[in-house]
């Protein structure tokens, strides 16, 4: 097997690594802008000039109508794009050396796969399947390969075989009450979860780390007062204000989410603080302050590097959290009931549990499995992106 | 900073964030229509009278057209002397209705909490001891469904399968049955074990990744080297120190179940405790009830934190008061 070639430090292209100039961007920065600028016009375009009841590709003639929900979801797919994706692909070393870290724990190998199928589903499915349709004929039928009692469903789609209703492959994961497909309901409730999981990262990553570098660089008393306020913060029981918001205003998914990323970055504030302080002890950092590097270079090429792995952990941590919140107050019916997210299909399917379990089963396992997934790929991430935290453990 | 110096500066912070929190819920109180002068305003047009009129006289009733900061001071005042108002809901006083919904909500938490204090290290400690080994594996999977599966879809379950399936768990909480009975205890098993599987998971994970450093240590080394026995060894040198690290995440994970799972819970056991009191608040729009339940979990969650930390200063004498 030939050894790859490495990278040899007389090679190093050292203009490409130290860009001097503010306005000289990376590919990925220039990527970003360009397909960040179109998305934002439409953005502008949607909400100021169309009507609230005209979709959003009336002029090219598509049906497909856009909330700003979806409009700050694609943006944050393409900050993930750009910033996360694309850079793996560039420096594929690394990323071959976090593969093969990451391999070692095959829980998490196949909880990638799993969160996978749960993106690519929510991305895709609701695009080329229709939306689930209210049939009340064809209400309670069980699942493939199930059966139940056939005074249970009005009609049966399957065959009848001893007074019993088989599923069919056309529903396969059964039906509700009203007829509407299980799992077509499970995929839509694909797209809110990850919707949920982006936009919260975002705003949660975002505020967490300018405002712990802020906090870190202004010392002082101004450092003091910053830190008060993340501690207030992380004292706030979210999800009792969240209620008494929703009581007092009512409030859509957008209110929850903005919400209760707003109470979640405190302890992305308080690592990145923590972080940039010790860190900025180093030596590597002296050398590069007296080379002329200013504050912002400092934080953007060695703070947040460092602590990314890190941040990149707690994050995927915090989003099981989120997707049960929102899971538990759909439950509750004081969610926003036109959401078709998978606590919604829970406490729809309740009163139904005892003679067709699985509308409550099939989302109720889908949730367990990705909240699971989540946690999983949280442990390996911290050991694949940190190799100081595997060499402290033992 | 001395001991006492610092205990004071705590429970001071702890005064001014609760402070906050109740300000912040004035404003936003304040900041919205009131559900009650609507409803007056919607029965007065529905029964041909004035809707402005009913509004105003709604509003001057209940003290809403004096201006601002004087509205804030009696908030204040109220919330700090328990004078909580009034339930139109439940024909009671709040604080009367939260102090009837604390005594079933306790009757589950206090045997929830004991339990998992108590078996969390237990298991976490045993879990290290035997690492890697198929004990350790079958520990750390329980704790990883506990903390992944949503704690209300899996009371649905255990309910439809006890309850509905088997008979064995009467379906709906009866709220006759003495406290320290076995029909009480039969109807709270459930309940509590819900519960315990959501919180134990991740005491267990901490407790057993921080002794697993204590395992290997140079005292543990000196400890078995004496030929202290190994239930001693771990129960002295380990347990002690994994404590510590445990008791900064212990209450706050335990307080932050509290607030959200109780509600759920109990809405899926229909125990009339505290969360079910919430819930039926907020859908009958009874505003001074939902103000009233919330702060008290609001308050249970501040002096939560107030105690862990005050413990935790208490327990290792290493932390210095000026860096808190």
């Amino acid at each position: 097997m030939a050894t790859e070639e490495s990278e040899r430090f007389d090679k190093v292209d050292w203009n490409d690594l130290s860009r001097s100039g503010r306005f000289d961007l990376s590919i990925n920065s220039i990527g970003m802008l360009l397909t960040a600028l179109p998305l934002t016009l439409l953005g502008v375009y949607s909400t100021a000039f169309t009507g609230p009841r005209t979709a959003t590709f009336e002029f090219i003639g598509l049906e497909q109508n856009l909330e700003s929900l979806d409009f700050f979801f694609i943006f944050t797919l393409l900050l993930a794009f750009w910033y996360l994706a694309l850079p793996l692909y560039q420096n594929p070393r690394m990323t071959r050396y976090y593969w093969k870290e990451f391999k070692r724990n095959r829980p998490a190998v196949v909880s990638l796969g799993w969160l996978g199928i749960v993106f690519v589903g929510g991305l895709v499915g609701p695009l080329i399947m229709d939306p689930p349709q209210q049939q009340l004929l064809i209400g309670y039928q069980p699942p493939v390969f199930t059966s139940v009692v056939d005074t249970t469903p009005a009609t049966c789609v399957g065959d009848v075989v001893n007074g019993r209703c088989f599923g069919t492959w056309q529903h396969p994961l059964g039906t509700t009450q009203g007829g509407k497909d299980v799992f077509t309901m499970i995929v839509y409730g694909m797209t809110i979860s990850m919707q949920i999981a982006f936009i919260t990262t975002t705003i949660v990553a975002t505020i967490g780390i300018s405002f712990g570098t802020l906090s870190a660089y202004a010392g002082g008393w101004i450092d003091e007062i910053m830190m008060r306020f993340v501690d207030i913060i992380l004292s706030f029981p979210t999800f009792l204000m969240f209620l008494l918001i929703l009581y007092i205003y009512g409030a859509g998914l957008g209110m929850f989410i903005v919400v209760f990323s707003l109470f979640a970055w405190g302890g992305t504030a308080r690592y990145i603080r923590s972080k940039s302080l010790s860190i900025s002890e180093e030596e590597f950092i002296k050398a590069s302050r007296i080379s002329g590097a200013s504050t912002y270079q400092v934080i953007r090429g060695h703070v947040v590097p460092n602590a990314a792995s890190s941040i990149i952990t707690q994050l995927t941590l915090l989003i099981p959290g989120f997707l049960l919140a929102e899971a538990q107050l759909a439950f509750l019916g004081i969610g926003d009931s036109a959401v078709p997210s998978w606590g919604q299909l829970i406490s729809a399917g309740r009163s139904d549990l005892s003679f067709a379990p699985w509308i409550v089963l099939a989302p109720g396992i889908v949730l367990f499995f990705t909240i699971l997934a989540f946690n999983f790929l949280g442990d390996a991430l911290l050991d694949a992106l940190n190799p100081e935290a595997e060499a402290e453990s033992e | 900073m001395g001991f006492g110096r610092y205990v004071t500066a705590r429970v001071l912070w702890a005064a001014v964030v609760s402070l906050i929190i109740v300000t912040v819920t004035f404003l936003l109180l304040s900041a919205a229509p009131n559900p009650a002068v609507q409803r007056a305003a919607t029965q007065a047009a529905l029964q041909g009278g004035d809707p402005a009129e009913a509004a105003e006289r709604a509003r001057e009733l209940r003290g809403l057209n004096q201006p601002l900061y004087v509205r804030y001071f009696d908030f204040i005042r109220n919330v700090y002397t328990l004078e909580w108002g009034w339930s139109v809901s439940r024909s009671q006083p709040v604080m009367e209705a939260v102090t009837q919904a604390l005594y079933y909500t306790a009757q589950y938490s206090i045997p929830w909490t004991i339990l998992t204090v108590i078996l969390g290290p237990l298991v976490g400690v045993y879990s290290a001891a035997n690492m890697y080994s198929w004990k350790d594996h079958a520990a750390t999977g329980f704790a990883f469904f506990g903390y992944a599966i949503p704690n209300f879809f899996f009371g649905i379950i255990l309910l439809l399968v006890f309850g509905v399936w088997l008979e064995w768990i009467p379906i709906t909480y009866k709220t006759g049955v003495p406290v320290f009975s076995v029909q009480n205890a039969i109807q709270l098993a459930i309940p509590v074990f819900v519960l315990v599987t959501g919180s134990i998971g991740a005491v267990m994970r901490v407790s057993r990744n921080e002794s697993a450093e204590f395992q290997n240590a140079d005292f543990m080394k000196t400890a078995k080297a004496k030929g202290v026995s190994p239930l001693r060894a771990y129960a002295y040198h380990v347990m002690r120190p994994t404590l510590v690290p445990l008791s900064t995440t212990l209450v706050g994970q335990l307080l932050a179940l509290f607030l959200g799972a109780s509600l759920l819970v109990e809405v899926v056991f229909s125990i009339p405790g505290l969360g079910r009191l919430t819930y039926e608040a907020l859908l009958a729009q009874d505003t001074n009830l939902v103000l009233g339940t919330t702060l008290f979990f609001t308050f249970v969650a501040v002096i939560g934190n107030l105690i862990e930390d005050l413990v935790f200063t208490v327990l290792d004498p290493r932390i210095s008061y000026d860096d808190r």
